[in-house]
C-alpha cells in the first residue's frame, strides 16, 4: 500500500513538472532546458514573498506563483521571442543558456546554502494516515491534489476557453492560425507563463516538503523521460509518462537497487524512443525540424 | 570547398593544387608564424599558462570531434562528457587492473569509444533532431553509473590515479611535453577531421545534413554515414578522454557531469557551427573564460571576499555570454572573425559586388 | 650575503617571473569547494580559516612575519582544483597547501603538491587513507570526521545504548566515500550482535526519500545510522518520521547539525562528531562567536569551528617551522606537532613522523532533549587510539 501511494507521490511530482515542458513544446516545438531552474526561482522568490507576506502564507505563496507567471511571459517576450525563426536547436541552446545564467544568478542572490521555505512561512508539516497501514506527509497530498487541478484546470482551459483554442491552433498550425487573426506572440508568451507557474508551484510543494538547495534544477531535468515517454505533446501523455516513470523507479529502488533508479528512467526513455519517437500519446510528426 | 574570403578571385592552374590545404602565399606564411609562436610559447610560459594552454588543447581536441558531428553530420550529442568519461575510464581500469601500458589504452580507449558511439548511434537511424539529443544524455548517464560502480566496487572512492605515462623509455611527464603531445594529438586530429571533411566521406555528411531524404535519394548510404559519423567522432572523444586522464593522472565520475557535455556544445556554438575554426575558437574561449573572469573580478576589487561569489558570476556570465552568441551572433566568433577579414578585404567599400565571379 | 643572493634571485625570476620575489610573509593557498552544490559544507570553514588568520596578523603575525592566505575557488570540480593548485604552488610560491573540498579534488591536488614537495593539509574535507598510519610524508588532516573510525564509534554507541536486540539499517549517499564507509559499517555490525536489514544509496539529486525510507521501514530496522553529506542524513530522517517509525537514527554530526537538530527537535535523533557543539558555551567558542560578529560573516557561527581548528593548527605548526621557512622545514616540523584544541575537540591534536591523522581520535554524541528544549549531550568524549 505504502508502495503505492509512494509511486503516486513521485508520479505527480514527475507530472506537475512535466506539463511545463509539454506546454511549452506543444506550442513552440522548442524543448525549454531551463525548466528545472525556473522551478527552482519558484522557492526562492517565495522566501522573497515569505519576508514579506510574514504570517498570511496563502498570500505569500499566491505572490511568488503570480510572480513565476511574469518570469515566464518576460522570459518570451525579452529572449525566446528573438529566437522564433531561428533553427530550433538554437532555441533549445538558448534556453540551456538561460538555465545557466539563473542557476549563476540564483547562488549570487539567495547562495548555495539549504534553505527552508516551510520554516519561513512557519507551515507544520505532518504526516497523515491512510486506510491500509500507509501513510502521506501534508505537503505530498497537497502534491497529489494541486497536481490533479492543474491538470484538469489545463484540460478545460485547452479545451472551453478562448485562448486555449488559439494555443491549440497554434501549435497545430503557426502559419493558418497567425492568418486568423490569432495573435501568435501573445500565445507563446501565455504559454511560457503556464509552463512557469507550474514549474514554480511544483518547486514550492518540493520545498516545502524536503527544503531547497541547489540540487532541484536537476529534478527537473529528471522529469524529463517522464514527458517524452508520453509524447512530448500531450499532456495525457504527459500524466501516464509520469506514472510509468515513478512506477519503475520506485519498484526498482523497492525490490532491486536504489542505484539504477537514476538510470532507468533514461532506458525506459531510449526503448520508448526507438520503439515508439513521438511516444505513447504524441502526435506523429515530421521529426526532422532541426 | 573553401568558403574563406579572399581579396580576389584565386585561380588554381593544375589539380594538383585543388588537393592542397595551404594555398597561397600569405597562408604559408601566416601558417609558419602561428607555428612558431605554438612552439615558442612553452619555452616563454609560467607552468600556470602551459596548464591552461594544454586544457585548450585537451578541449580543442573534444570540441573538434563533436563539430564533426554536429556541425558537419547534424547529429546533435548530449552524451559528449560520457564519451570523455568512457576514454578515461577504459585507461584507467586498464592501467589498474592489467597494468596496460599508454600505447595499449589510448587504442582501447578509442575502440571503446568507437562501440559506445555505433550503439548509441542506432537511434539516429529513427530519430532525429532534439530526441536524438535526449538519447545521447542516456549514454550519459549509462556510462557514468558504471563507472561509479567500478569506483566504489574496487574501493578507489577518491578516483583512480594513473601514472605518467611511458612509450619505451620515454616518460610522459610536466607541463611541457604534454604540450607537445597533446599539440601533436590535436593537430593530427584536425588534420584528419580536414581530410575527412574534404572526401566523399564529407560530401555525404553535408549531404545529410542539409536533408536526409534528399541525400538518400542521391544514393548515399544514409544510415551508414550517419553510424559512420558517430563511430569516428565517439572514438577521437574517447581517446581524447583517455588523455586527459593521464595528463591529469587521476579518473574519477565527477570530473564528467553533464555540465561538461554543455560546455563542449557551447564551445561549438560560440565558435561558430559547421567550421573547424570555430571549434578551435570555441574551445579556447570557453576554457579560459572562467579564468579571464576571475582575474577581471581580482583586478576590479582586488580583494579575497568576493571569492565565494565567483563561481556564481562565473556560471551567470557563461550563461549570459552564451545567449548572447545565440542572439546576437549565430555565425559565433568564426562569423565575427570573418566579418573583420571581409571589412578590411573590402576597405574602402562595405559591400560584395553584387554579381561575384565565378569560381 | 648580497653577492649570495644575486644568483639565486636572478635564477627566481627566469624560472617564475610572475611570481613575488621578496616574500616577508608566510604564504599559504588554498584550493576549496567555496561555491558550487557541496559549498555548504566547506564555505564556512574556509571564512572561519580566513578570519583566524585574519586575527593572527592583527596580532602581530606569527615570528613577527605576517601570513598571506590565497584562496582559490574550485566549485569542488577536479579540474579546476588542479589547475588551483598548480597556479598556487608555481606562481604564488607557497609554503603549505590546503584542501577543503569533494574527495575527487584530492588526487590532483596531491599530486601538483607532491611534485613540488609541498605540504598539503585537509582541513574541513574528509581525511585520506593517506594520512593513516604509516602516513604519507607530505598530507595532513585536521578534519574531524574519519573514515571507519566514525562508523566503529557509532555502532559501539548503538550496542550501548540500545535496550532490544539492534536491527539496524543504513543510509548512504551515491558517492564512492560514503558508500565505501557504510559497506565497512555493514561489515562490522554483526561483530556488535546486530543484525544488518537493509543499505540505501540514494542517488544525489532525489525529490522525495520516501521510496528509500519505506524500504528501511518495511524491513523492520529500530536503529539506522547514516554517514554522508548533511543533505542524505537528515532528509532520509524526516522521510522516514513521516512513515510513523518510531526508531532511533544516528547520523555523522556535521557542521550544520547545531542548527538543524534545534529545527528537528527529534529526542531519537543522535550526532556522533569529534567537535564540541557551541551549546556548551566553552571560553573559545565565545571568541568565536566575537570574532565572527566583527567580521561579519553570512555563516552562523556554530558552522565556524571546523575552519578555526584547522587556523589553530597552521599557526602552531608555522610558529614552529620558524622563519624562514621552507615547505620542507615546514612539513617537518608538523610531523611532530602537538597543537591544544581548547576544547574544541576533546583533546589535542598529535601528528608524529608516521600518523598525520591525530595520534587519538574523540568523539561525542549528542541529541535534542525535548523535555529540556535543548542539545544535550548523550556520551561524553570516547577515546580511540589510531594506530
Amino acid at each position: 500500500m505504502q508502495l503505492a501511494v509512494n509511486i503516486l507521490v513521485l508520479a505527480a511530482i514527475y507530472a506537475l513538472i512535466a506539463c511545463g515542458y509539454v506546454l511549452v513544446y506543444r506550442v513552440s516545438r522548442v524543448m525549454n532546458l531551463a525548466h528545472g531552474e525556473l522551478m527552482m526561482l519558484g522557492p526562492y522568490l517565495l522566501l522573497v514573498t515569505a519576508a514579506q507576506f510574514q504570517s498570511h502564507w496563502l498570500l505569500a505563496i499566491a505572490a511568488a506563483v503570480s510572480l513565476s507567471l511574469l518570469t515566464g511571459v518576460l522570459v518570451y517576450v525579452l529572449l525566446m521571442r528573438k529566437m522564433t525563426g531561428e533553427m530550433v536547436l538554437a532555441a533549445v541552446l538558448t534556453t540551456l543558456a538561460l538555465g545557466i545564467l539563473l542557476r549563476g544568478v540564483m547562488v549570487l542572490v539567495w547562495s548555495a546554502q539549504q534553505q527552508y521555505p516551510a520554516s519561513a512561512l512557519s507551515v507544520v508539516n505532518f504526516a497523515m494516515a491512510l486506510p491500509g497501514g500507509a501513510r502521506i506527509s501534508l505537503i505530498s497530498a497537497l502534491l497529489v491534489l494541486t497536481t490533479a487541478l492543474v491538470y484538469g484546470g489545463l484540460f478545460a482551459f485547452l479545451r472551453c476557453s478562448r485562448w486555449g483554442i488559439r494555443m491549440r491552433a497554434a501549435g497545430q498550425n503557426p502559419l493558418l492560425a497567425a492568418q486568423r487573426g490569432i495573435n501568435l506572440h501573445a500565445v507563446y508568451a501565455l504559454a511560457w507563463g503556464l509552463s512557469t507557474l507550474t514549474a514554480a508551484l511544483a518547486g514550492i510543494l518540493i520545498a516545502l516538503d524536503s527544503g531547497l538547495d541547489q540540487t532541484m534544477a536537476i529534478i527537473g531535468l529528471k522529469a524529463f523521460p517522464a514527458a517524452l515517454v508520453g509524447g512530448l505533446d500531450s499532456l495525457v501523455g504527459a500524466l501516464l509518462g509520469s506514472l510509468i516513470v515513478a512506477a519503475a523507479e520506485v519498484l526498482l529502488i523497492h525490490y532491486v537497487d536504489p542505484l539504477l533508479s537514476e538510470v532507468v528512467p533514461f532506458l525506459v526513455l531510449i526503448a520508448m524512443l526507438v520503439v515508439r519517437p513521438w511516444g505513447l500519446f504524441g502526435t506523429r510528426e515530421e521529426l526532422d525540424r532541426v | 570547398m573553401s568558403r574563406r574570403p579572399r581579396a580576389s578571385g584565386y585561380f588554381r592552374t593544375g589539380y594538383g593544387q585543388d588537393l592542397s590545404l595551404v594555398e597561397t602565399r600569405t597562408e604559408r606564411w601566416s601558417l609558419a608564424g602561428l607555428l612558431i609562436v605554438l612552439l615558442a610559447f612553452p619555452l616563454l610560459a609560467s607552468p600556470f599558462l602551459l596548464d591552461l594552454a594544454n586544457q585548450v588543447l585537451l578541449a580543442s581536441i573534444g570540441a573538434i570531434a563533436l563539430m564533426l558531428l554536429t556541425g558537419y553530420a547534424g547529429q546533435i550529442s548530449l552524451g559528449h562528457a560520457g564519451l570523455l568519461a568512457a576514454g578515461a575510464f577504459t585507461a584507467g581500469i586498464l592501467y589498474k587492473e592489467l597494468n596496460a601500458p599508454f600505447w595499449v589504452t589510448l587504442p582501447a580507449a578509442a575502440v571503446v569509444g568507437a562501440l559506445l558511439g555505433l550503439v548509441f548511434g542506432l537511434p539516429s537511424l529513427r530519430l532525429r533532431g532534439l530526441y536524438l539529443a535526449v538519447s545521447t544524455l542516456a549514454l550519459h548517464f549509462v556510462v557514468v553509473y558504471c563507472g561509479g560502480e567500478y569506483e566504489a566496487k574496487r574501493g578507489f572512492s577518491t578516483g583512480i590515479m594513473i601514472d605518467a605515462p611511458t612509450l619505451g623509455a620515454w616518460t610522459i611527464a610536466g607541463g611541457r611535453t604534454w604540450y607537445f603531445v597533446l599539440g601533436v594529438a590535436a593537430v593530427a586530429t584536425l588534420y584528419v577531421c580536414v581530410n575527412l571533411l574534404r572526401s566523399g566521406t564529407g560530401r555525404a555528411w553535408a549531404a545529410l545534413r542539409a536533408n536526409e531524404t534528399v541525400a538518400g535519394a542521391l544514393g548515399i548510404g544514409v544510415a551508414a554515414h550517419k553510424l559512420l559519423a558517430f563511430v569516428i567522432s565517439s572514438a577521437l572523444t574517447a581517446a581524447a578522454g583517455a588523455l586527459f586522464a593521464y595528463y591529469r593522472g587521476f579518473v574519477s565520475v565527477e570530473v564528467f557531469s553533464l555540465f561538461l557535455s554543455i560546455q563542449y556544445v557551447a564551445m561549438i556554438i560560440i565558435g561558430g557551427i559547421g567550421s573547424m575554426l570555430g571549434a578551435i575558437l570555441g574551445a579556447v574561449f570557453v576554457t579560459l573564460f572562467p579564468y579571464g573572469i576571475e582575474a577581471g573580478l581580482r583586478a576590479l576589487t582586488g580583494t579575497q571576499r568576493y571569492a565565494g561569489m565567483l563561481f556564481a558570476v562565473n556560471y551567470a556570465a557563461f550563461g549570459a555570454v552564451m545567449i548572447l552568441v545565440l542572439v546576437l551572433e549565430p555565425l559565433g566568433l568564426v562569423g565575427i572573425w570573418r566579418r573583420i577579414q571581409t571589412y578590411f578585404l573590402l576597405w574602402p567599400f562595405k559591400h560584395r559586388p553584387m554579381a561575384r565571379p565565378h569560381r | 650575503m648580497k653577492a649570495r643572493t644575486w644568483p639565486a634571485l636572478a635564477t627566481a625570476a627566469m624560472v617564475m617571473p610572475l611570481s613575488a620575489m621578496a616574500q616577508d610573509a608566510y604564504v599559504i593557498g588554498l584550493t576549496g569547494a567555496m561555491t558550487g552544490p557541496p559549498a555548504s559544507t566547506y564555505a564556512p570553514a574556509v571564512d572561519a580559516l580566513r578570519i583566524y588568520i585574519d586575527r593572527v596578523n592583527a596580532g602581530g603575525g606569527i615570528n613577527g612575519k605576517k601570513v598571506s592566505l590565497i584562496l582559490q575557488d574550485d566549485s569542488a570540480q577536479p579540474g579546476k582544483a588542479a589547475a588551483n593548485a598548480k597556479q598556487l604552488i608555481t606562481q604564488d610560491n607557497v609554503i603549505l597547501m590546503l584542501n577543503a573540498s569533494l574527495s575527487s579534488t584530492y588526487a590532483p591536488v596531491a599530486a601538483e603538491a607532491k611534485q613540488a614537495n609541498v605540504p598539503l593539509l585537509f582541513a574541513s574535507s574528509v581525511c585520506p587513507q593517506s594520512v593513516y598510519p604509516p602516513a604519507d610524508p607530505l598530507q595532513f588532516c585536521t578534519t574531524a570526521f574519519a573514515a571507519n573510525y566514525d562508523s566503529r564509534a557509532t555502532l559501539a554507541f548503538i550496542k550501548e545504548t540500545a535496550k532490544q536486540p539492534v536491527k539496524i539499517g543504513f543510509s548512504a549517499m551515491a558517492i564512492p566515500l560514503s558508500r565505501a564507509e557504510m559497506d565497512f559499517a555493514e561489515q562490522q555490525a554483526p561483530a556488535h550482535g546486530m543484525t544488518v536489514v537493509g543499505k540505501e544509496v540514494i542517488p544525489p539529486p532525489t525529490p522525495d526519500y520516501t521510496p528509500f525510507a519505506t524500504k528501511l521501514k518495511d524491513a523492520g530496522a529500530n536503529w539506522v545510522f547514516s554517514w554522508a553529506p548533511w543533505v542524505t542524513q537528515v532528509r532520509t530522517l524526516e522521510a522516514l518520521r513521516r512513515l510513523d517509525w518510531h526508531g532511533d537514527y544516528i547520523a555523522w554530526s556535521h557542521i550544520e547539525a547545531e542548527g538543524e537538530l534545534a529545527r528537528l527537535k527529534d529526542g531519537q535523533f543522535y550526532v556522533v562528531g569529534a567537535n564540541a557543539l557551541f551549546q556548551d558555551h566553552l571560553p573559545i567558542h565565545a571568541e568565536i562567536e566575537e570574532a565572527a560578529k566583527k567580521a561579519g560573516v553570512q555563516y552562523p557561527p556554530q558552522q565556524m569551528a571546523e575552519g578555526w581548528i584547522a587556523g589553530m593548527v597552521i599557526e602552531a605548526a608555522l610558529k614552529a617551522a620558524g622563519w624562514p621557512a621552507t615547505p620542507q622545514q615546514l612539513a617537518l616540523a608538523m610531523s611532530n606537532l602537538k597543537v591544544d584544541t581548547k576544547g574544541l575537540r576533546g583533546g589535542p591534536i598529535e601528528w608524529t613522523k608516521d600518523n598525520h591523522f591525530r595520534t587519538r581520535q574523540y568523539y561525542r554524541i549528542y541529541r535534542w532533549d525535548p523535555a529540556k528544549g535543548a542539545i544535550i549531550s548523550v556520551k561524553d568524549w570516547y577515546v580511540y587510539d589510531v594506530k
